[in-house]
């Protein structure tokens, strides 16, 4: 390992202002140690409403039935699995975050990961619900497990992707679950040392799991890291490729396509990051985390956005040319009469507008560092990735192959949208809970980064930027 | 200190390039001799020897597409790179420039043998599409003629090369040009950034969706695949990065770049590595959605390779298997440790079996089809032996051609402004 601690100065630093170690565990542990503030209220309360309002709307779903939702004759996926696809797909970005870009070495994911992969976990949870309550009955959910049983011929189906994505889900949620918990440990300890109630003491001490910051402790901390991100980066790309393939093992035009898999994956990312600016850029504000996530790190990720949002365009472009070259009726029938024109015509071209179209704008660096602008994306984004979902379940769903089958129209009932604004207030819930009682950024990671990247220690390496590459090169030979 | 910064072509070097280039020119006067290419494709001869100019001309596009694109693949390595921000590769970033300047004759060779096939031969076993009495009758290609013709083909293949060769001949000239520049200066770095994203964006237009569909899709034209142009790019992708390091080792034994060192081969490891799962991911997608599916239309390409014993079916059944066996087991179970991706005959090794394999694959890709029709008579191996002598070739002017690039600039970007943290790179 290199004792010399450099970055080229073309890079901007990772932690801005004159921080010493002492100042990030101040800065970052405050608001956890603070009583909550009023804006935080505000908003965990309005999160709970949504919540109860999700519960009765379970409620009246789990009494009455399925029932109580508009899912028709064709259209027997609706707003539920929409909702499904897209939580998924927002969980991604947190994983993405902590293991790929480990992997890929990016110093600026430190700012940031610890609350995505926070946000991950809750978006998984949230996903979860939606094919659990789709059951109907849902005393019954366990029927998913395949174990030994009494049920005699009712086992699960092996061939069914539905089922794939049972042992998907939860494997990448434990993983996750894992991941973030495992990084918390070292800040967890922190809060601890410097914890006055006793509660909070006993807390973060049974959460610290008797960390004591030894060497030993780090170095199989590091050990652990890096083999869960090992493990991580093949569940982040199989997730989504098995939701996908619930679309596309189907012989449904506009579902079964070969693009599938890796086009969802590069969705859900383009998603996943739009969440995450949409909880940062209030994050950082709110409890005056500007340094730590810094206009750079919004670039950054606004970079993701505007690559995978063009990734998902080519593979949306890439379909329709498909749809007429195959010269098949019925994907042509699907992509050019039911998608782009139709009764739901509208909500393809939101799609592709939001897709698309908007983060475009992005190539510019002017817009992606202005945070209003990017704030606006962010949410731009997410409403156009929740309609990708719809589109392509409603209106591959909608007209069925006879014409006496097509379906009428398809708007959700209340409680169908109040399950879905539940599923905001759980989410929310889950973040406000998170905000308040956990470190929101990797304290013991951003301390790891800050000597070679932070503002006041990147202004110390202007001679050597002087030095050429010779003596450079020589003196890190001496260095070792 | 003595650097060896300006590279050289040694003796050997230049001896295996010609060598190779003659195996490659004797093939191909056989080729013209035995196969009579340009003799006319209908009626004369039986059953094989009416395919002789099929199999000429298969071979030549096989290779000329698979190198282009392998060595494109280098100039994608640094647009990717370059528009990431990533330091690390800077130390043997010339290698890859030198690589993809393969392209200014690779590309003219390979227009002039697809625009050759597609407008002066009189085969059509490969393009079905281009012979137009045959299109009048099938409805299918008559729906897709507003695609494939020779016209749009033309225009698609001849912009698409041109740009890639474009925006690469302007990023050596920005590179070269820092060279000389005063220390510092950074109006390079950032114009270099904006032709890498141009470049991208160009290679997402042509390779990533259109080129793929014309030049090799086209090939089994009833059939698609959306996956298709995703797949043959990460075929010549994985196939580009071990090129890379083959040249990276090469120049290292011999003495140049002195700063590259283990961590970076460990990290082309790794991106050779990665992309072969990559690879076999989009294999795998591509071929479980449509074997579950299990449609006609789109089951007849893997039934032409992998076959239930019909007419023409199944010859290629060994080689579609042995694809997945060296692109896929080999680098997943050779390259997974971390030691083996930081010892150089390992890596070499890997780097030499991917190039064949993704070679192979796109043989797989590409012959099958024309050929299905001759069923156990298509005479595979010959034909094989034939596109590996016409391979030889092609591989000896790329050595020969990056062997060249090689000594027209130091071997170091001195002033590249992220040089100096790729000197202290450490994975």
């Amino acid at each position: 390992m290199s004792l010399l601690r450099y970055e080229s100065q073309v890079r901007e630093p990772l932690v801005d202002g004159h921080k010493t170690y002492h100042d990030v565990t101040e800065d970052i542990c405050k608001p956890v140690e603070a009583a909550p503030t009023r804006l935080w209220w505000i908003g965990f309360i309005i999160s709970v409403a949504l919540l109860l309002f999700g519960a009765v709307s379970l409620y009246k779903e789990v009494v009455y039935g399925t029932g109580m939702w508009n899912l028709n004759k064709t259209i027997g996926w609706g707003w539920d699995i929409t909702n499904f696809v897209w939580w998924v797909g927002i969980g991604h970005a947190g994983t993405l975050i902590s293991a790929i870009l480990l992997l890929f070495r990016q110093g600026w994911r430190t700012g940031v990961n610890r609350a995505a992969e926070a946000m991950t976990i809750f978006a998984v949870i949230c996903a979860g619900q939606f094919p659990i309550w789709h059951m109907g009955r849902v005393w019954m959910a366990f029927f998913v497990m395949p174990y030994p049983n009494t049920r005699g011929p009712l086992w699960v189906n092996f061939n069914s992707p539905l089922l794939w994505d049972v042992f998907a889900i939860s494997t990448y949620f434990t993983v996750s679950l894992l991941f973030w918990y495992s990084g918390l440990i070292p800040d967890m300890a922190t809060l601890r040392d410097r914890a006055k109630k006793k509660w909070a003491k006993a807390f973060y001490g049974v959460a610290s799991f008797g960390w004591t910051g030894s060497t030993k402790h780090w170095q199989r901390h590091e050990s652990l890291s890096l083999v869960l991100a090992g493990l991580s980066t093949p569940l982040v790309l199989s997730v989504h490729t098995i939701v996908s393939f619930d679309f596309a093992t189907s012989v449904i035009p506009g579902w079964h396509t070969t693009i599938f898999p890796p086009y969802f994956v590069a969705g859900a990312i383009f998603s996943g990051f739009a969440m995450v600016q949409t909880l940062m850029l209030v994050t950082r504000k709110i409890m005056n985390l500007e340094d730590y996530i810094t206009i750079s790190h919004i670039e950054n990720m606004n970079k993701v956005i505007v690559l995978t949002g063009s990734i998902v365009g080519c593979a949306y472009l890439t379909e329709l040319f498909m749809a007429w070259y195959s010269a098949v009726k019925y994907e042509q029938d699907i992509f050019f009469k039911y998608r782009i024109a139709g009764p739901y015509g509208w909500s393809y071209w939101l799609m592709m507008t939001c897709n698309v179209i908007t983060p475009q704008l992005f190539w510019s660096k002017k817009l992606r560092r202005n945070i209003a602008f990017t704030f606006l994306m962010s949410i731009v984004v997410n409403v156009g990735m929740w309609f990708e979902r719809f589109v392509i379940i409603v209106s591959s769903l909608y007209r069925d192959y006879l014409p006496s089958s097509w379906s009428v129209y398809y708007r959700p009932t209340i409680w169908e949208v109040g399950f879905y604004l539940g599923s905001f207030g759980l989410f929310f819930t889950c973040y406000f809970l998170f905000s308040k009682y956990f470190p929101v950024i990797a304290i013991a990671e951003i301390k790891h980064v800050l000597k070679k990247n932070g503002e006041s220690y990147k202004e110390q390496m202007d001679g050597i930027e002087e030095q050429s590459v010779e003596e450079f090169a020589h003196e890190h030979a001496h260095a070792h | 200190m003595a650097l060896k910064e300006q590279f050289e072509i040694p003796g050997g070097l230049k001896k295996w390039s010609y060598a190779l280039m003659g195996v490659g020119v004797l093939t191909l006067i056989l080729g013209v001799v035995f196969l009579h290419p340009f003799s006319g494709g209908h009626g004369e001869g039986h059953g094989a020897e009416a395919y002789g100019a099929t199999k000429f001309w298969m071979a030549l596009m096989h290779n000329s597409i698979f190198w282009l694109l392998v060595v494109a693949a280098s100039f994608f390595f640094i647009a990717a790179t370059t528009l990431a921000q990533a330091g690390w590769p800077l130390v043997f970033r010339r290698v890859p420039e030198a690589i993809s300047g393969a392209m200014n004759v690779l590309g003219p060779i390979a227009l002039v043998i697809l625009l050759g096939y597609v407008w002066v031969s009189d085969d059509h076993h490969i393009y079905h599409w281009k012979d137009v009495e045959h299109v009048k009758h099938d409805e299918k290609l008559l729906h897709k003629s507003g695609f494939l013709n020779p016209m749009f083909y033309t225009i698609l293949s001849v912009t698409a090369v041109g740009l890639w060769m474009w925006f690469r001949h302007s990023f050596r000239k920005l590179s070269l040009a820092e060279d000389l520049a005063q220390k510092g200066e950074r109006s390079f770095y950032w114009k270099s950034l904006a032709i890498a994203a141009a470049f991208l964006v160009t290679y997402g237009l042509t390779v990533l969706s259109t080129l793929p569909w014309m030049w090799l899709m086209s090939i089994d034209a009833h059939w698609y695949s959306t996956m298709y142009s995703w797949y043959t790019f990460a075929s010549s992708w994985v196939a580009g990065l071990s090129l890379i390091m083959l040249f990276v080792v090469y120049l290292k034994n011999q003495g140049y770049l002195e700063y590259v060192n283990e961590e970076h081969i460990h990290d082309i490891g790794k991106f050779m590595f990665a992309f072969s799962i990559f690879w076999t991911y989009l294999w795998f997608s591509q071929f479980m959605l449509i074997w579950y599916s299990n449609q006609p239309e789109e089951t007849a390409y893997f039934i032409d390779r992998l076959g239930f014993g019909g007419k023409g079916e199944g010859t290629f059944r060994g080689i579609f298997l042995l694809n997945l066996i060296i692109n896929f087991l080999a680098p997943l179970l050779i390259l997974m440790r971390r030691g083996s991706k930081r010892n150089y005959t390992v890596v070499t090794l890997m780097a030499v079996i991917i190039i064949f394999g993704h070679w192979l694959d796109f043989y797989q890709m590409i012959t099958p089809g024309p050929l299905k029709e001759l069923g156990k008579e298509s005479n595979s191996l010959g034909h094989f032996v034939f596109s590996l002598g016409v391979g030889a070739g092609f591989l000896g002017l790329v050595i020969f051609l990056t062997a060249k690039y090689l000594t027209k600039a130091p071997l170091l970007p001195k002033n590249h402004p992220l040089v100096k943290e790729s000197i202290i790179h450490h994975t």
